[in-house]
């Protein structure tokens, strides 16, 4: 394992944003369940999905991944096991 | 619309505390709000995420009274 990387300003923002995409993503799935017929909410659901991967896209290639079981790409060396751990930062 | 109602409960002589008099409870927006329309205006993600609320609509503050309740008391 190589030394733990210290989260710096960019990692904490990627987070931010991350967190901010889902919960509009979130938020759009519940409305989208009683309104499957609107298709603008339905392009803004699909954009933000597009955003969130992109996002989260940056954050692993330079954090490690966020996903396990095959839905994110790894690093070499592996460092799934490497700190920061979620409840860490 | 004011989202605090407050209701005046019944005070029975023999009460051994104090009474509370007044009593306040919170009516969140989605009670008026049946279905929802569409095309509503939005929140960015940043404000969504700190109001728990994509739509302002919904917006509820849901703010802490207790020092408010305390102060009734007194």
């Amino acid at each position: 394992m190589s030394a733990p990387k210290k989260p710096d300003e960019a990692y904490y923002q990627l987070l931010t944003e991350l967190q901010q995409l889902d919960f509009v993503l979130v938020e759009l799935m519940l409305y989208l369940d009683t309104h499957p017929y609107d298709l603008q909410a339905v392009q803004q659901f699909n954009q933000f999905a597009q955003r969130r991967q992109q996002v989260a896209q940056v954050y692993e290639s330079r954090y490690g991944p966020l996903l396990q079981f095959g839905h994110s790409f790894s690093r070499y060396p592996w460092d799934w096991a490497n700190t920061p751990w979620p409840w860490q930062v | 619309m004011n989202q605090i109602r407050q209701w005046h409960p019944f005070v029975g002589p023999f009460d051994p505390c104090p009474p509370i008099t007044v009593k306040a409870y919170l009516v969140p927006p989605n009670l008026f709000i049946p279905f929802q329309p569409p095309n509503w205006p939005q929140f960015s993600p940043a404000e969504a995420l700190k109001r728990g609320t994509l739509w302002p609509a919904l917006y509820s503050p849901y703010e802490s009274r207790m020092l408010e309740g305390r102060r009734e008391v007194q």
